[in-house]
């Protein structure tokens, strides 16, 4: 691997004085899960929105298959390869769950203006749907409207819209935050399952709850006041004392 | 100018119910239309009753005052739906003026009415070459004066904190125990006395008619929006130019009047979308 | 399935309306189909995509004069040509406008497109030189696919082949619209209307949606001012007048806005409803008032709402 997927070097980011990213440098590549913790206040949000391309780093770089990302914004982010999930519940309330999911599959086919074709008649369209829906078990609920969804299905909705974009990295936030623990682990297998069958190459996430990161990343990177304290497999954060007081023990969950 | 000191009125009440409740009042010309009716009709009345000619004035402003009664009921019904999109508030107020018009042609039929030449009672002022009714001059020095006391009453006051402080942050203001529904009424009448006494105010320079209400508001509109949504500041200044605008156009190519107004409008949305004194964000 | 048989049903009486008897009624329904053509743009723009414009009487008064003088300055007849002649006005003023307008959006949105039917009212006002200022301009009658249906008089001619030749438009222009709400594009704006936010995450460029849906809508409300200008003979200022903007925003949401077919119900219950309170009482704004008022507080769905029940899921 020559070249990371998405790196971050030396990212300083400020919202006046408050410094909320001091000196972060992160490269991921190519087949990793990484997990993003920290207590709150420790700039992972920050982090996040710079690797995505919504915040401009008043240093430091930031890219993406080589190319410079900062602060080129949702959409064209999303022409390059990138998805990102949202931790507060983000869907299009009158729209129904194969129409949220259609509008990724337009626009990722480049269908979006064309204004003459019928929709419901775009085989390519529907099937990428109703494929993308299945993998997240939206099978039955094709035609119900989002906003009638629960709770847990909104958030998975919202999740499988930015999957439908088929981008080669997702980002998510907090994807099981507002979910009962029992349900957890169900997302977190089929956000696994899904992102093996669509063939994204990696998976970024900040998560609170520790135990799914334990059992789902490849590598963790934990953020403190803005700079990275560690980056390691879990193992290596498990063995690291100043890591475990610091974040685990303000955010493990039983 | 006088009519700089009457448009501030209205617009510093366009900007008070913004500001603090986030609706646009297109109604706001009928208050003013309202005003200037209900002033004439009040005079006129307290004249046959024998009122002394020159304190023709103070009723005129206690007809604006008293008009302001309709306040806190039209604040009832767009209490309806507060919570509604902002465009739906905007066609609440828009059926408003609807109705309103219609009011006024029941209550005082289509022609326009006028006062006729009683202002000039005041006497009139030789400045610069120009014969300025001392009427006129009482309004600016008025619209001045209510200037100063709004700024006062916003800065200084228990009250001008609460709207301030409604107006940056309902949430929080609501947490810390402020009455909504009662600060709303208080805010919206206010507003609308604003309009109805600049109504009262205006008649004795300008006839009262059906049009005037849809004019102002679209003057008033172009007020608001060059000095700003939600600042008085912005009222008064706004006010200010379009009232210098619309003299200098007058004076020298009266055809570009309204055009010149409207340019500035767009320039100003474009240039600088909260306008020249932004307060509250969009 | 019982919405596809009214439709057909009003199809064939519309259809059979001139031979109805009443003439009055037939020339009523004219208005009708302007309206019509012109809601169905600001549907797309307000009900579809989200926003409000309260100047979209700019683009009908635009269209209107773009007919008074093609026929009265230029001696152009062809309504086709005219028709083509309004889209290429409209689009060449919505392009700027629209450039500009939908950088905003909500309040500011709707203020600044206040702003410009205005500008346009006045600078009709005051340019009387060009544009006959207050009077207005005439509006010939024109050849209807090349034919100019000398030997009749102006009221057969109106609910004779410009009957049909308007409701045929209308037709043409609905189908067309269908097409466009039901394709990929119409699916995008629905979702900036929803949630313009995640439809950029989604790789949908909102302003450009926006854009694009402030041109259609244009368009559609230019050709409607052309139509709604043959049968009075006028184009007025009072046009571009903003309350006119309300009065046809006031028909969308009678109807029902982001329904497809609401907008139609709006214009066509809003001018015959007109028509009925107008000879009942000379305060039919205050009738219209009110009912708008009803309406926004009571029954935001519109008629189409309370059809399809106000649960009902949006088009």
């Amino acid at each position: 691997m020559s070249q990371p997927l998405l790196e971050a070097q030396g990212v300083r980011a400020l919202y006046g004085d408050y410094v909320a990213l001091d000196g972060v440098s992160l490269a991921v590549d190519e087949g990793q899960f990484v997990s993003i913790v920290g207590p709150n206040g420790a700039g992972k949000t920050t982090l996040v929105n710079v690797l995505t391309g919504l915040l401009r780093p008043s240093t430091g770089t930031v890219r993406f298959k080589g190319e410079n990302i900062a602060g080129i914004g949702p959409v064209k982010l999303a022409a390059l390869g990138m998805a990102r999930s949202f931790q507060l519940v983000n869907i299009f309330p009158a729209l129904t769950v194969a129409e949220t999911i259609a509008v990724a599959v337009v626009s990722q086919h480049g269908r979006g203006f064309s204004w003459w074709t019928t929709l419901a008649r775009d085989r390519q369209v529907t099937e990428r749907v109703a494929e993308v829906a299945d993998l997240f078990g939206f099978a039955t609920k094709l035609g119900l409207p989002a906003r009638t969804l629960s709770q847990g299905d909104k958030k998975l909705l919202d999740v499988a819209s930015a999957f439908a974009l088929m981008p080669h990295i997702i980002v998510l936030d907090e994807p099981t935050s507002g979910v009962s623990t029992r349900d957890k682990n169900t997302i977190m297998e089929t956000l696994v399952g899904a992102a093996k069958r669509i063939g994204i190459k990696a998976i970024i996430q900040v998560e609170h709850d520790m135990d799914i990161v334990f059992s789902y990343s490849d590598r963790i990177v934990a953020l403190h006041q803005g700079r990275i304290l560690a980056d390691s497999t879990p193992e290596g954060i498990r063995e690291n004392e100043q890591v475990v007081a610091t974040v685990i023990g303000k955010t493990h969950r039983p | 100018m006088f009519h700089a000191a009457t448009l501030f009125l209205v617009a510093a009440g366009l900007q008070l119910v913004f500001g603090v409740q986030k609706i646009v009042n297109l109604a706001c010309g009928s208050f003013y239309a309202l005003g200037a009716y209900f002033g004439i009709s009040l005079v006129t009345w307290a004249l046959q009753a024998g009122l002394p000619p020159p304190l023709f004035l103070p009723v005129l402003l206690v007809a604006g005052l008293l008009l302001a009664a309709i306040g806190p009921l039209v604040e009832r019904l767009l209490r309806l739906i507060y919570d509604r999109d902002e465009s739906f508030q905007m066609l609440l107020t828009f059926a408003l003026v609807l109705m309103f018009e219609d009011v006024i042609r029941r209550l005082w039929g289509t022609s326009p009415y006028q006062l006729g030449q009683i202002y000039l009672v005041y006497g009139q002022l030789r400045v610069a070459g120009l014969t300025i009714p001392v009427y006129n001059l009482i309004v600016i020095a008025a619209g001045l004066a209510i200037a100063v006391l709004m700024g006062w009453l916003l800065a200084r006051t228990r009250f001008g904190r609460i709207v301030r402080a409604s107006a940056e942050n309902r949430a929080m203001s609501e947490a810390l125990g402020v009455d909504m529904s009662r600060l709303y009424t208080r805010v919206f009448t206010l507003g609308t006395a604003l309009g109805t006494v600049g109504g009262a105010l205006v008649v004795p320079a300008t006839a009262a008619s059906i049009e005037i209400a849809v004019e102002l508001i679209v003057e008033a509109f172009a007020v608001v929006v060059i000095g700003g949504l939600g600042s008085m500041r912005g009222a008064f200044v706004g006010a200010l130019i379009v009232g210098i605008m619309r003299a200098v156009a007058i004076a020298t190519y009266p055809e570009v009047e309204m055009l010149a107004i409207y340019l500035v409008v767009v320039a100003v949305l474009v240039l600088r979308p909260a306008g020249l004194f932004a307060k509250a964000a969009a | 399935m019982i919405r596809r048989a009214l439709l057909i049903v009003a199809l064939l009486v519309g259809l059979l309306v001139p031979f109805l008897g009443r003439d009055y009624y037939a020339t009523l329904m004219l208005p009708f189909f302007g309206y019509g053509i012109a809601l169905l743009g600001l549907n797309l723009l307000f009900g579809y995509t989200g926003l409000l414009s309260f100047g979209h009487a700019l683009f009908v008064a635009l269209g209107a004069y773009v007919a008074a003088f093609f026929t009265t300055r230029l001696g152009i007849l062809h309504l086709e040509l005219i028709l083509f002649a309004s889209i290429l006005t409209a689009l060449v003023v919505a392009v700027p406008t629209g450039l500009l307008c939908v950088r905003y959006v909500k309040i500011y949105f709707g203020m600044l497109t206040l702003a410009f039917g205005m500008l346009f009212y006045s600078f009709l006002y005051k340019f009387y030189h060009l544009t006959g200022g207050d009077e207005g301009m005439r509006v010939l009658r024109p050849k209807l696919l090349g034919q100019s249906f000398e030997s009749l008089d102006k009221v057969p001619f109106l609910i004779g082949p410009y009957y049909y030749y308007s409701l045929a438009l209308l037709l043409v222009a609905a189908f067309v619209m269908w097409r466009i709400v039901r394709s990929p594009f119409g699916l995008c704006l629905r979702s900036i209307r929803e949630n313009p936010d995640k439809a950029e995450y989604l790789g949908v460029s909102v302003r450009r949606y926006r854009f694009l849906a402030f041109l259609i809508a244009g368009l559609f409300g230019a050709v409607g001012g052309t139509l709604l200008t043959i049968p009075t003979g006028l184009a007025d200022p009072l046009l571009a007048y903003w309350t006119h903007s309300g009065n046809l925003v006031f028909m969308m949401l009678l109807g029902g806005f982001a329904n497809f077919l609401g907008p139609l119900l709006g214009a066509f219950v809003f001018i015959f409803l007109q028509d009925q309170v107008m000879s009942l009482t000379e305060y039919w704004r205050f009738v219209f008032g009110a009912i708008l008022a009803i309406v926004v507080i009571f029954f935001p769905r519109g008629l189409m709402g309370l059809f399809e029940g106000q649960a009902g899921g949006r088009g």
